[in-house]
């Protein structure tokens, strides 16, 4: 360990790497603000292109009756995410490199195989969204989706770790936008809070509908490809011992404003909820509420679409660029460039380009990639959870310094009974559905 | 009449950032095999694989049926 970072110098300053100050707060916010970016981005990252779509489906179905999952989510994503930032420190690899290593090659393939397939089809859903706001905003797909996947393209090919990370926190602090939005629609600031803090349930009776949705609402809000993105994300930032604490900081900011803005997008599609308007998906709500709430919401719906669209497709394509790399032992880093790298960056731009492609042939049945996203996500998500655990529990690896203490281990085991009931649930009312007509 | 002058080296704090700083040792996977579990945590893991197998196989099903492709051999 070297915790080099903590040291009180009584030297000349200008000797050693870094920024000289002169009283220990200022140190320990400079420190925490270069710390600071992985877990925001993971967790802003998880506001795509397909969470927008659910969190504002469920306050167009729903109101503001299901706000309070996402308060329950809040320290179940902490939770899950702190132990992935622990792991990535303790061990400097990414997830992948860990289940491959010390549970052996066939779960280290099968594990790889899950998350390339689900991140896979997850990217052509964002595809899919970019191109359905840009259309309604006049854009051709033909011209929004290339240079969507060029522009998503450069931005990781620069050689610089930091770039792409100032780049996407910019990205995710679009996201306050969302604020913005809910404040111009005026809602009732009681009923939010009264249903933020009270868990409650529309009227009416539970129907298969009212369970899909809020088992999508928990699948959106923990993804697997989170696990996997955040640890190479601490790996290759090459976060140390003594950053932890600012880590998780980091990881509990992500997290608290993640659903702050799901929150905020379960406000907006309350608004349609309320004035009657049906939808099918978010660019369509944005048409409709237009002449009710101004072309500024219009536009920062769909603007805002794409924006998720794009933080989530650079995470997922990275999040399999670093896991594939990791397996096969490449060099997979930001840091190389383009030519010192091939394979990672490969992987980064063969899904981007595939998924773009595929979005652009006529007729492509996106009901069906959204369903098995959906299920195939719900799926893996416990199994590599239970990964997780396991490794942050094994002490021949972290010693006891780092291993879960047994509240950890309480907690993380109730979260992961809870994704399989759901996960289970999931999977057979999609494939068969007739028993719960 | 001279200044008087502070003696003491004046004392700073370094704020260092991640990929400027000297690598640290982490844990390491190297000779430790694989990792050590106990008889039930590896029956769960073999139960676990056949679930996910069972699983993936009826989600491939399903989406098959849904793309019609059974219809059209048929």
């Amino acid at each position: 360990m070297n915790p080099i970072n903590s040291n009180v110098l009584v030297m000349d300053p200008k000797e050693k790497p870094g920024i000289v100050v002169r009283r220990r707060w200022q140190q320990s916010l400079l420190t925490f603000l270069m710390v600071f970016g992985p877990g925001l981005i993971v967790m802003e990252a998880d506001n795509d292109a397909g969470a927008v779509s659910t969190y504002v489906q469920a306050g167009g179905q729903y109101g503001l009756h299901l706000l309070w999952i996402l308060l329950l989510l809040l320290p179940i994503t902490y939770f899950v995410q702190e132990m992935v930032a622990r792991l990535g420190i303790a061990t400097g690899k990414g997830h992948a490199a860990m289940i491959y290593e010390r549970f052996g090659k066939w779960w280290g393939r099968f594990s790889l195989f899950d998350l390339l397939v689900v991140n896979f089809l997850t990217l052509i859903t964002e595809f899919a969204a970019i191109s359905l706001a840009l259309s309604a905003m006049g854009v051709s797909p033909w011209i929004a989706v290339p240079v969507s996947a060029v522009g998503l393209i450069l931005l990781v090919i620069t050689g610089s770790y930091l770039r792409w990370e100032r780049t996407v926190i910019v990205l995710c602090l679009l996201d306050l936008t969302w604020f913005v939005l809910t404040a111009l629609v005026h809602p009732k600031w009681t009923a939010v809070a009264y249903n933020t803090f009270v868990p409650n349930l529309p009227p009416g009776r539970i129907t298969s509908d009212l369970i899909f949705l809020i088992i999508a609402i928990v699948g959106t809000t923990i993804a697997p490809w989170q696990l996997f993105f955040q640890q190479s994300c601490v790996a290759e930032k090459r976060l140390r011992f003594a950053d932890l604490k600012w880590a998780r900081l980091d990881t509990l900011i992500g997290a608290t404003f993640t659903v702050l803005v799901a929150g905020a997008m379960m406000i907006i599609g309350n608004y349609g909820y309320q004035h009657g308007i049906p939808f099918r998906d978010p660019a369509q709500m944005a048409e409709a509420l237009a002449p009710i709430a101004g072309h500024f919401v219009r536009n920062g719906i769909l603007l805002l679409m794409v924006n998720a669209a794009v933080l989530g497709t650079t995470a997922i394509s990275l999040a399999s660029a670093w896991a594939y790399g990791e397996v096969r032992g490449w060099p997979h880093s930001l840091h190389k460039k383009i030519w010192e790298a091939p394979g990672f960056y490969s992987v980064y731009i063969g899904c981007v380009g595939l998924a773009a492609g595929i979005v652009l042939i006529p007729h492509m049945p996106l009901q069906l990639v959204i369903v098995s996203v959906q299920v195939f996500a719900g799926l893996i998500l416990p199994s590599a959870i239970i990964f997780l655990q396991l490794l942050l529990n094994d002490r021949a690896l972290l010693g006891d310094q780092w291993v879960n203490r047994p509240w950890n281990n309480w907690i993380n085991w109730t979260i992961i009974v809870v994704l399989f009931a759901l996960s289970l649930l999931l999977a057979t009312q999609v494939m068969l559905p007739e028993l719960f007509n | 009449m001279a200044t008087m002058q502070n003696s003491y080296p004046s004392e700073y704090f370094r704020a260092i950032h991640p990929l400027e700083d000297a690598p640290e040792q982490k844990c390491e996977t190297e000779g430790l095999g694989p990792i050590a579990m106990t008889p039930s945590a590896r029956i769960s893991l073999i139960v676990l694989r056949g679930y996910l197998i069972l699983m993936t196989l009826m989600l491939v099903w399903h989406v098959l049926d849904m793309a019609g492709i059974f219809h059209k051999l048929n």
